[in-house]
């Protein structure tokens, strides 16, 4: 028997130059990076040189899970997607992406923790991997084809209990704004056209093995049921969104919105949510509906439930009937999204006939994941519609298009709200035709650089939500404060960081808040309420590291991350506390690898450092709080004028954001003055051979 | 009775107690002590019991309900709405004011437990609006015509005016 649980043991690799495919054994190379961002990262640092392109067939293309995943943990779902990406401007740089779906679970089934790809096929190829039968099949045929049809295609060839992660013609068409998505509606941006680029169209994967876990069976079904016990509603939203008996507190904008009377009315036998009290494990997935919270009540008789990834009980992809469209606009009537993929179509447009949470709000819905979710085009959470509907609303897509491909678009039926529109606009940019096709699939980074727009410009508009590399803020300063700020400033795309937001956005009065804050991060004043932020404290620095380091976390072991971490809770008989120790004692009872909460951070501080490294490599440059940590001005302006740290307004303190980052950098042990980890800090996380080599690039500080 | 109406979502009141426990034969003295001996039994469950608790109504009636079933934020929001509406609504922006802190959107009184409706509500607002009572309770409208109220107590105008919009339309644009 292995010596671990929790893994499955060995690492898929996959040469599509020339078709060799090869196990390695993951503990022996692995373990100290968990999974997952982990893995994912190890490899680019080890096999990626600097300087490599997205679609060199040297990138890779890193699918990888950590040993939760196809457990029992909840929300285990997360497959953790690392390369070069491409919409990273002006240097592309390693990030990651994150589906959810059923494929981290059946990948563990088949026996490995990661699929590592690289080279490029002589022609289309999708690959098949039924346990230890790994095949590279011919995919001529599928090129061109959506990924429904792709999906349904492999998975009559493998057989129904296949998942299919699948590129779209977006992908295809190396369009750098494309996904790959599995289970239909599971998907990671980004990643499509890197994929295309190897001509690889999709995975299948069928697996029929199980995870081992190595603790005692009772203590793991003990610790499944006390971490049930401890999850909210989606985004860890621990108050519903409007009074119930058995609540102390609700919240109107949370994601906890089910109730008695409300209804999922397009079901064959309509049912009712019910009152969704906490302590009733059986109920959880009553709580969420995405389609109602972010359509609005009209969205309740179209529900035909909850749908989501493996081992959640979250179900935050919403499944939703609208005979309607069917007839309107000859798509399917059945869809099904989260937050993003049901705004995708909606979001393009600046309003809509009857208004914000009509029905035609439902239609562009629908019509968008119809057309987004088949192409396989990404949004860049939400960065493209924004993008989109400043430049027309200023003039400068007429300005920029040639007259004849101006007027070939209905702008009319555009500003009226019509979600016909759509059907013109994303073939276009699946399909690279046309400029503003082709703008649009370019990422807003590189849009800016082929329309000569100053990206200092875009920065400044606060409504646009463009932080900077290309891409939007991610929960930022606007309702984070400065721990927002540091946050974001870190990656190479949008942080797609929740740990810090899922305690700010849970629903719980501020009070219980900031004692919660004052138990993991030593000081009440490490939160504040929106809108009235204080100066800064080293407890935010604290949370910000903490937040990183448990998003990496999450990335690794295959927790969501748009679910955890789990310090609050919805039972008042814990005073609202959730346990800060979750991740931690599943790891150790999964694995047998015994490890508190400090130790596995530690772990989790191995990797981030390791991503910060491979960006430094890759920029050559060590100046990274110059050329890297930086935030847009809107960060730092407001149109009424009023000082920050005034009540009512969002925007932070320029030198105190610079005491922020000194904070932060000491929190870190990083460099003060460039922002470049110390080869201390390396060495304090086992990582002396990147310190090695980073000095040999004098790409340490005070070389 | 108790614990059943609160599991239900429900006050309930003596008079509707004294009710049940005649038709369920469960009283001893004769019908015109019965008041009297409920009342007693009833003082005596809320002492002895953990769970069992006594609000009083404006009108000076008793209600009740069991904490194993119905927190007392939900018990409270039950019995106003059992009394002026106005102070109802008051009590609930001050409280969303004072204790989150945020604004609070006016649909949120057309759905359970309060079943407002949208009329009503305005006629309320308007109202308040001439009530020196209500002098702290403002009106906000957001950028999607969306309503909110707040109150001048512990939120500032320009604090509550944003945070409206943030949730409004912010929170929905950063999902």
């Amino acid at each position: 028997m292995a010596k671990y649980g929790g893994w499955s043991g060995k690492i898929l690799h996959i040469d599509l130059s020339n078709n060799r495919i090869w196990t390695e054994d993951t503990i022996e190379h692995y373990k100290d990076y968990l999974g997952g961002t982990g893995i994912g990262y190890k490899v680019m640092w080890d096999e990626v040189p600097a300087r490599t392109k997205p679609y060199d067939p040297e990138n890779r293309i890193i699918f990888a899970v950590g040993p939760l995943a196809g457990t029992g943990a909840p929300c285990n779902g997360r497959t953790a997607i690392t390369t070069l990406w491409p919409t990273c401007s002006p240097l592309p740089l390693v990030a990651t992406g994150h589906m959810g779906g059923q494929f981290a679970a059946k990948l563990k089934y088949a026996g490995y923790d990661a699929v590592i790809i690289k080279g490029k096929a002589a022609h289309p190829v999708w690959i098949s991997i039924v346990d230890q039968k790994v095949d590279i099949q011919d995919a001529r045929r599928l090129w061109g084809e959506g990924i429904r049809s792709t999906t349904m295609a492999i998975s009559q060839i493998m057989g129904p209990e296949a998942v299919v992660a699948s590129i779209g013609q977006a992908g295809e068409n190396l369009v750098p704004m494309s996904v790959v998505m599995n289970s239909v509606s599971h998907s990671a941006g980004g990643i499509g056209s890197v994929m295309g680029s190897k001509n690889l169209k999709a995975i299948g994967v069928i697996g029929t093995g199980v995870v081992r876990i190595a603790g005692n069976k009772e203590d793991w079904e003990k610790l499944i049921k006390y971490h049930l016990s401890l999850l909210g509603a989606n985004n860890q939203h621990v108050v519903p969104n409007s009074p119930q008996p058995w609540a102390e507190f609700y919240d109107a904008n949370t994601r906890w919105v089910g109730a008695k009377g409300r209804t999922w009315g397009a079901n064959a036998r309509p049912i009712e949510t019910g009152t969704c009290e906490p302590h009733n494990l059986n109920r959880i997935a009553y709580r969420t509906n995405n389609a109602a919270f972010f359509m609005g009540d009209i969205a309740w008789q179209y529900t035909v439930r909850g749908n989501g990834c493996t081992s959640c009980p979250i179900r935050c992809h919403t499944l939703v009937k609208v005979p309607s469209v069917a007839m309107k606009y000859g798509i399917s009537e059945v869809g099904q999204n989260t937050c993003s993929g049901l705004n995708f179509g909606r979001s393009f447009f600046k309003k809509f006939p009857d208004g914000p949470k009509g029905m035609t709000n439902v239609e562009a819905s629908m019509v968008g994941m119809y057309l987004a979710d088949d192409l396989g085009v990404w949004c860049n959470y939400g960065q493209m519609q924004r993008d989109f509907q400043k430049l027309y609303y200023e003039g400068i897509i007429e300005k920029k298009l040639g007259s004849k491909e101006f007027k070939s678009y209905s702008w009319k039926k555009y500003e009226k709200g019509d979600p016909s529109f759509l059907f013109e606009l994303f073939p276009k940019i699946a399909s690279k035709e046309g400029e503003l096709g082709t703008v649009l699939g370019l990422g807003t980074g590189y849009l800016l650089e082929r329309w000569s727009i100053s990206e200092k410009e875009w920065g400044k508009d606060k409504e646009l939500s463009y932080w900077k590399m290309g891409h939007p803020k991610h929960h930022s300063t606007e309702e984070a404060g400065q721990c927002g700020l540091l946050i974001n400033m870190q990656y190479n795309r949008d942080s797609q960081c929740h740990s810090h937001i899922n305690v700010i956005r849970n629903g719980l009065p501020l009070e219980i808040q900031k004692n919660l804050a004052a138990e993991i991060w030593g000081s009440p004043k490490a939160i504040d309420a929106v809108a009235a932020y204080t100066p800064m404290h080293r407890s935010k620095a604290k949370m910000a590291k903490w937040s990183v380091l448990r998003k990496e976390l999450h990335d690794s072991l295959s927790l969501c991350n748009w679910m955890g971490p789990w310090i609050a809770s919805p039972l008042k008989e814990r005073g609202y506390r959730g346990d800060d120790s979750i991740e931690s004692m599943l790891y150790s009872l999964a694995t047998g690898d015994k490890k508190d909460r400090q130790e596995l951070d530690a772990v989790a501080e191995r990797i981030f450092l390791l991503h910060r490294a491979i960006t430094i490599r890759d920029m050559g440059t060590k100046e990274m709080r110059t050329k890297h940590d930086i935030a847009p001005d809107w960060a730092f302006t407001d149109s009424s004028g009023k000082p920050p740290f005034t009540k009512g307004t969002l925007h932070l303190d320029r030198k105190d954001a610079s005491t922020a980052v000194d904070m932060f950098y000491d929190e870190m042990g990083w460099d003060r003055v460039t922002g470049a980890p110390t080869a201390g800090t390396y060495r304090k996380f086992g990582l002396s051979k990147i310190a090695e080599e980073l000095g040999r690039r004098n790409l340490l500080p005070g070389a | 009775m108790i614990r059943q109406c609160s599991e239900e979502g429900r006050l309930i009141s003596e008079d509707e107690i004294l009710v049940c426990a005649a038709n369920q034969r469960l009283l001893s003295s004769p019908p015109a002590d019965r008041s009297e001996e409920v009342k007693n039994i009833l003082n005596s469950i809320a002492k002895k019991s953990g769970d069992v608790h006594k609000l009083i109504a404006q009108d000076g009636t008793r209600r009740f309900y069991s904490s194993q079933f119905m927190t007392e934020a939900y018990a409270m929001i039950l019995l106003q709405k059992q009394g002026d509406p106005l102070q109802l609504i008051a009590e609930i922006v001050r409280q969303n004011s004072k204790v989150y802190p945020r604004p609070v959107p006016l649909d949120i009184f057309t759905r359970p437990p309060f079943d407002l409706a949208e009329q009503e509500i305005m006629d309320h607002i308007k109202q308040m609006a001439t009530d020196k009572a209500y002098c702290d309770i403002g009106l906000i409208t957001t950028s999607t015509s969306r309503d909110f109220l707040y109150s001048a107590l512990h939120l500032e105008p320009a604090h509550a005016s944003l945070l409206a919009e943030w949730l409004d339309a912010g929170r929905a644009n950063n999902p």
